[in-house]
């Protein structure tokens, strides 16, 4: 028995197997959630690379497995990333009935994860690029599910993830030139350049981030926030794996400063082109982009603190991300449209989606009392002590942010026009569970289990934001396996 | 003769990926855009023979007759045979200069990048024909059978500087399955549903 068995191969095999249950939606939703929870579980007791004793039997999961010369290894300092991500798997199939994601989320959700797993794990790390272009294929049914419209979103995201691929492979290529011959100063160059490349299309850098809001807004949002927050986190994870394993990289005079402007620079475009939106996915699509801006802020930092508050947005940030995802999905169940136009007056309506869309991007935007404020506020300020225009740029596009937030939510209060002259008062457009539900009629359109995952996700946010210290010291270990970082 | 013939064969090779490439670009007839693809592939295998053993380089052509394959048989109805946005006469000049402009940077850049990359003249400008003429398909089409076929030109060029880099038998074999999964992909996007979108929701509302 190996670690890369139980947490690479098994998920996939698991999707596979649960794709025969699809019909019964419920069921196959519970088996996923309750499987990721004992992925989760066994992460964080299960015995890697040591020996324990159950009884007279002695049990040991081995951390590596070869296939055809090359290894896949999950020790022991894998731990948290693996608990996070079966965490993150667990809560998010659980709520995908509520939510009225398609059914397919989950047997390509659980392959895409075991793909995206072994692509960190996978030596030599070449492959990963093929892991991750692999896990992007599978991702375009859920994307464009069968008998539905898909846009232009999706191809869009297919050619700038599929364009990485061959960036990555190449920057391997150079990357062992470089360790053979470190002084081949071309060497360094090129792999330099087809790492930043190959990085820029899978984080979606500025400008090759445009196919997030407009997959956002075309694809269901609770499918496109499953996607969004695994393929961000992976693909930090992988660029932290880089800068470990390489000093010369590290020792790169400019690399810190330039992933700091880099960051600053999604921050400030993705916050800017929020304030103009129309769309709430949209507004989504620009959020998902801050935050990767704000992760590699904190990765410019280059020091101790740096990587634990890069480490401590995850919790935060997969709570936020899922409880904005939910909400939109909410409102397009109800409503049948995330525009602004549709959405107007929809606090009344749907009160506690309403809420927990305000909750989360305002968290985003980085409101005192929110989960993300404090973890913001400290890396704000370390950014300004290194570089004062990154931390403006930051504070510009935030401002960005908050401010499409706040269009959003008067959009979302405001009662539908009123017309000053005496003429007939347009009808309201009628709601199918308003008209169909054969319950007493409540004065909220949300059923009871979605108002449970989305007071659930409200409560979260509030309670990381006032009781910080207790709540996101929890992901420190994910920085564990990274022990050349300073 | 014939082995005048093997001498000049990177020669040929490259003048057919200048004419498929093109043909690629400026076709709107799906039929013979998936014919060209694979004379594309077939030019590809001839310029990987530079660098690998026959064998491994005949995985690049059968994963790439089998995309094409895919791609082919996805295809919904014979009689949508001409792509409903076909091009008119001044976009069709448009491509034709964009193309001559990536031959020209491609034949001034071949120069430069063999100093950094000791390899065979034609399998570098080969490569690069493919990757700019790729590229700048991609960023011309908005049509899933044509985005599919610019992504399967594009990365085919990569391949093709790739391998001589890089002869892992394992790699080759990665690679023609993401060949084959893009290929598939294409399939599945071509049987979808098209037109404008309805504002339906998701199936299983609660």
């Amino acid at each position: 028995m190996s670690s890369p068995l139980i947490w690479v191969v098994l998920p996939i095999l698991a999707g596979f197997g649960l794709w025969f249950l699809r019909k019964r939606y419920a069921t196959m939703a519970l088996a996923a959630s309750l499987f990721c929870l004992l992925l989760a579980l066994l992460a964080w007791v299960a015995p890697i690379g040591t020996a324990a004793r159950l009884g007279p039997l002695s049990i040991e999961i081995n951390p590596t497995l070869e296939f055809a010369g090359r290894r896949l290894v999950l020790d022991a300092s894998s731990r948290t990333i693996l608990i996070y991500i079966y965490v993150l798997c667990a809560f998010w199939f659980a709520g995908s009935v509520a939510a009225g994601a398609n059914r397919l989320l989950i047997p390509f959700g659980l392959g895409i994860t075991g793909l995206l797993v072994g692509a960190l794990a996978v030596e030599p790390f070449l492959y990963a690029a093929l892991l991750v272009e692999m896990a992007v294929l599978l991702a375009v049914p859920i994307f464009a599910p069968p008998g539905k419209w898909f846009g232009q979103g999706v191809l869009r995201f297919l050619i700038f993830q599929t364009l990485a691929m061959p960036f990555i492979l190449l920057a391997g290529w150079a990357l062992a030139g470089v360790e053979a011959n470190p002084t081949n100063t071309t060497l360094v160059t090129l792999s330099t350049v087809f790492l930043g490349l190959g990085f820029a299309f899978w984080l979606a850098v500025f400008p090759f981030y445009t196919w997030i809001p407009l997959l956002a807004e075309q694809s269901y949002p609770y499918i496109s926030g499953f996607f969004f927050l695994l393929l961000s986190t992976v693909t930090l994870l992988l660029g932290l794996n880089f800068l470990d394993r390489f000093g010369w990289l590290r020792a790169l005079p400019n690399l810190y400063p330039v992933i700091g402007q880099v960051g600053a620079l999604m921050i400030v475009t993705a916050g800017l082109w929020a304030a103009f939106q129309q769309n709430l996915s949209r507004l989504f699509g620009y959020g998902v982009i801050v935050e990767t801006g704000f992760s590699l802020l904190a990765i410019s930092l280059s020091n101790s603190l740096g990587l634990d508050l890069f480490a401590s947005m995850f919790v935060p940030r997969m709570i936020m991300l899922g409880l904005w995802a939910l909400s939109l999905s909410v409102l397009l169940q109800r409503v049948g449209s995330t525009r602004f136009e549709d959405a107007r007056g929809m606090v009344q309506k749907l009160p506690f989606a309403s809420a927990g869309l305000a909750m989360a991007s305002l968290s985003l935007a980085g409101l005192p009392l929110l989960a993300v404020f404090p973890i913001r506020q400290v890396l704000m300020e370390e950014v300004a002590r290194q570089s004062l225009s990154s931390a403006l740029w930051a504070l510009i596009g935030t401002v960005g942010m908050l401010y499409s937030t706040f269009r959003a939510l008067v959009i979302l209060a405001r009662e539908p026009s009123v017309r000053l002259e005496a003429q007939e008062m347009e009808p309201e457009p009628a709601l199918p569970s308003a008209a169909t539900s054969p319950t007493p009629a409540r004065s909220f359109l949300e059923s009871p289990v979605q108002v449970v995952l989305l007071l659930i996700g409200i409560s979260g946010l509030l309670f990381i934001g006032l009781f910080p210290r207790a709540f996101l010291p929890i992901t420190a270990g994910l920085i564990n396996r990274f022990t050349q970082l300073p | 003769m014939p082995a005048q013939l093997m001498e000049q064969l990177p020669l040929i090779a490259m003048v057919v990926l200048v004419i498929t490439t093109l043909f690629l670009l400026l076709s709107q007839n799906w039929q013979l855009n998936i014919l060209a693809l694979a004379v594309q592939f077939l030019a590809v295998f001839a310029l990987t023979t530079l660098v690998w053993p026959f064998g491994l380089a005949a995985v690049k052509l059968v994963a790439g007759w089998m995309a094409g394959a895919v791609l082919g048989a996805s295809q919904p109805d014979p009689a949508l045979v001409e792509d409903p946005q076909a091009v008119g006469s001044a976009t069709f000049i448009f491509r034709l200069l964009v193309a001559v402009l990536v031959w020209v940077l491609v034949l001034t850049s071949t120069t430069v990048i063999t100093e950094i990359l000791p390899l065979p003249f034609p399998l570098i400008t080969g490569a690069m024909l493919l990757i700019g003429m790729g590229l700048i398909h991609l960023g011309m089409t908005t049509r899933p059978l044509r985005v599919l076929l610019g992504l399967l030109t594009t990365l085919s060029g990569f391949e093709l500087l790739y391998a001589a880099v890089e002869n892992s038998v394992l790699v080759a074999g990665l690679l023609a399955m993401v060949t084959l999964g893009l290929a598939l992909v294409g399939a599945y996007l071509l049987d979808a549903l098209p037109g404008e979108p309805s504002g339906d929701t998701e199936e299983g509302s609660a």
